[in-house]
């Protein structure tokens, strides 16, 4: 094995906590991964999620790299999704959950009480599994993230700004002559890329989908797996998908949950060629799942 | 072959079985159409039995009938320097019985019925007449002035010559004037504008609508201004904002109580605290808007929060991922897209507290109030309470009077339920 797999413990959480505890104070990627990859991003460490009190994510210890597009796999319930919410805390939004554990993004915790999520949110956009543009035209709708934050300081920023964004979303030809048309009105891949155009928009550092294509067909998702690839240069992306073969297009580092757990991370090749653990081989041939 | 061959054209006792089942969950469904017709049928037939039974009562309450009569201003009976002193109806009435050919006897009892069919608004025109032009005494001037009320109901129909003379308030000699007068152009019908221009008076061919409408909207003015702001603002919070703990629990089962609430106990809450508490005037428009903003806020505040409830999450998701703060998520997205069903709960409750009498007894709304209120702190009467005051008048022409002031409330409701459909259609757009 050349890839470094970050082992989620498994078995009793006793014994797992020290195992995750010697894991921190490790370089996570070394000399050994077969590609070259860029500098970690998110570094997370035994990060586990409670819904009042349920856990629904047991000691994760993950690291993302930068200008990489990194799956999060696994069956309905794994945590993959609960995971990718920590990374913009997102679950603060739900009463009653609780986050332990540290997440690191280029070093600081975002976790730390002097982070406002709010801030911390235009770093790290978000596209969810249904295309949710807001009831406004589509110029408003990539417009949105800019004004909030102050990021334009004129009208003619502002037209740049959308233009840039939706040309990166490679929506900018489908839309550029009904602009202030309303967004929901167009077909739900396009819905989806404008959706990605009002994430990137603000200049985030990192981008997470939560099922982007699980709405789409076959058509739209190819246009979405293409874009992905494209921002690859220039963010890193973190995403949850339930089709094997969307993680293996277009993911260069995938992650396998099960349980709540991190069972397997490394090379998307190594994880769906050569899987190290028993559970990921079975999931990732369809025995379960 | 066997009856696996076609479920449909079989004839096996498994298809027979199918066959009847299928029949009785047809018969199942065409009578609960049927059902389901004459409940509305039953809901159409009651609410025409109401609008009609109030719009033949009402609809003669929305003309009128006004006599012009030549008088001759007799200096002698009219002091030029207090013409408001001069018994103008007496004069008139006098006049008019000669002018009839009627020998009057001694008592002057002819000239007496005669008066009897003249409304007193006859003097007050008389005397400002003669006020403003002191020249016009020896002179004889047109005056028109409205019908006493049971002048009215005659030539309405609503006192007939059937009814024995003994039983009823126009003796048969009154009549024959009344028709004379009519033949001879005197006694025109015109549409009632007075009921719509005038306060409430004693007399009822001089009692209008407008001290209440005027009542009622003041009112209506400071139940909004009060109720939509804190109802729609506590909503957002409990919906938005609020921990979701024990104390928030129990506020949200109150609240639920508290719509439930019989609106007189809001009226006597009112009472004890606007009133005797914080001593606002009695009667006045402030202290029933108050009432009804408290009556109203429960109503607005669940109707607010089910709308608040039915955005998709998928927006606030949307708006927080994208850095908004909350209340940016809610000002800017949330409560926009709530905004039909806030408008719509928000109407409803105003249209609810237009109707609501019972709280305005308790705070003084039910005494009689002459003339147009102008300010919120004087008292006023209100639509609902003017019907209550006028159905138990005396006089029978009040009761038109009481119908036409119902299908004046249910119109105006009308514009308010109307409004809130546009405001919904508007404001409604797709996510």
């Amino acid at each position: 094995m050349k890839s470094r797999i970050l082992r989620a413990p498994e078995g009793t959480s006793n014994g797992g906590a020290s195992e995750a505890a010697t894991l921190t104070t490790v370089p996570t990627v070394g000399a050994h991964a077969s590609a070259p990859l860029g500098p970690i991003k998110i570094a997370a460490r035994d990060v586990s999620v409670f819904y009042g009190d349920k856990q629904a994510l047991f000691d994760v210890s993950l690291d993302i790299p930068d200008k990489t597009v990194t799956a999060l796999i696994g069956p309905s319930g794994c945590g993959k999704s609960t995971f990718l919410r920590t990374m913009n805390r997102m679950n603060d939004t739900i009463p009653g959950t609780r986050v332990t554990g540290r997440i690191e993004m280029d070093g600081g915790d975002i976790n730390d009480r002097k982070i406002d999520p709010v801030l911390l949110r235009a770093q790290v956009g978000m596209v969810f599994q249904k295309p949710n543009p807001f009831p406004k035209s589509i110029y408003e709708n990539v417009a949105y993230g800019p004004k909030i934050h102050g990021l334009a300081s004129s009208k003619g920023e502002m037209d740049e700004i959308v233009q840039k964004s939706l040309k990166r979303a490679g929506l900018w030809d489908e839309v550029a002559d009904r602009l202030h048309s309303p967004g929901t009105g167009l077909s739900g891949g396009q819905q989806q890329r404008l959706v990605i155009a009002r994430a990137i928009a603000v200049e985030p550092e990192v981008i997470l989908m939560d099922e982007p294509c699980s709405a789409l067909d076959p058509i739209a998702t190819a246009k979405i797996e293409e874009l992905i690839d494209e921002l690859r240069e220039r963010y890193c992306i973190v995403i949850v998908t339930h089709s094997m073969a969307q993680a293996a297009r277009v993911s260069q580092r995938t992650a396998f949950f099960h349980m709540g757990k991190l069972v397997e991370t490394g090379d998307t090749e190594e994880i769906f060629t050569n899987p190290r653990e028993r559970r990921t081989l079975d999931y990732i041939t369809g025995r379960f799942g | 072959m066997t009856d696996a061959a076609s479920p449909m054209t079989g004839v096996s006792p498994r298809t027979q079985r199918l066959k009847a089942r299928l029949r009785a969950r047809y018969a199942r469904e065409t009578r609960f159409r049927w059902y389901g017709r004459a409940a509305i049928g039953v809901a159409l037939a009651f609410l025409v039995i109401l609008l009609g039974s109030i719009i033949t009562q009402g609809y003669t309450a929305f003309y009128a009938h006004t006599v012009t009569l030549p008088v001759y201003m007799d200096p002698a009976r009219i002091d030029r320097s207090y013409p408001q002193g001069a018994n103008f109806e007496q004069i008139v009435a006098e006049q008019q019985v000669r002018r009839l050919g009627v020998q009057d006897d001694e008592q002057g009892s002819k000239a007496s019925a005669m008066k009897a069919l003249l409304s007193s608004e006859l003097k007050f025109q008389a005397a400002k007449m003669v006020a403003r032009q002191p020249s016009l005494l020896g002179q004889t001037v047109p005056i028109a002035a409205p019908l006493s009320d049971d002048a009215e109901m005659y030539l309405k129909g609503k006192i007939t010559r059937d009814q024995p003379e003994d039983q009823r308030r126009v003796s048969n000699a009154q009549m024959d004037w009344l028709d004379k007068m009519k033949a001879s152009g005197a006694i025109r019908a015109h549409f009632n504008a007075a009921l719509f221009t005038k306060g409430d008076s004693t007399q009822p061919e001089l009692a209008g609508l407008l001290g209440a409408v005027v009542g009622s909207a003041l009112m209506l003015m400071v139940t909004a201004l009060i109720a939509i702001p804190v109802g729609v603002g506590a909503a957002v919070w409990l919906e938005e904002y609020s921990p979701r703990n024990r104390i928030t629990a129990i506020i949200e089962v109150n609240i639920n109580n508290l719509a439930a609430v019989p609106s007189i106990v809001y009226g006597l809450l009112g009472l004890a605290l606007f009133i005797n508490f914080l001593h606002l005037p009695r009667a006045s428009p402030l202290v029933g808007g108050l009432v009804l903003a408290l009556m109203a806020l429960p109503t607005i505040i669940i109707a607010t929060r089910s709308s608040l409830k039915a955005v998709p999450p998928s927006i606030r998701e949307a708006a927080l991922a994208m850095g908004a703060s909350r209340t940016q998520t809610v000002f800017g997205h949330v409560l926009p897209l709530a905004m039909p069903g806030v408008m719509t709960g928000a109407i409803i409750s105003m249209a609810h507290a237009l109707g609501e009498t019972a709280p305005l007894l308790l705070i003084g709304m039910i005494s009689f109030v002459p003339g147009v209120p102008h300010a919120i702190d004087e008292p006023v009467g209100a639509l609902p309470s003017l019907i209550y005051i006028w159905e138990n008048a005396s006089e029978r022409a009040f009761h038109e009077r009481t119908a036409a002031a119902i299908l004046v409330l249910l119109a105006f409701m009308i514009v308010m339920n109307a409004a809130a459909v546009l405001l919904r259609r508007r404001f409604e757009r797709r996510w």
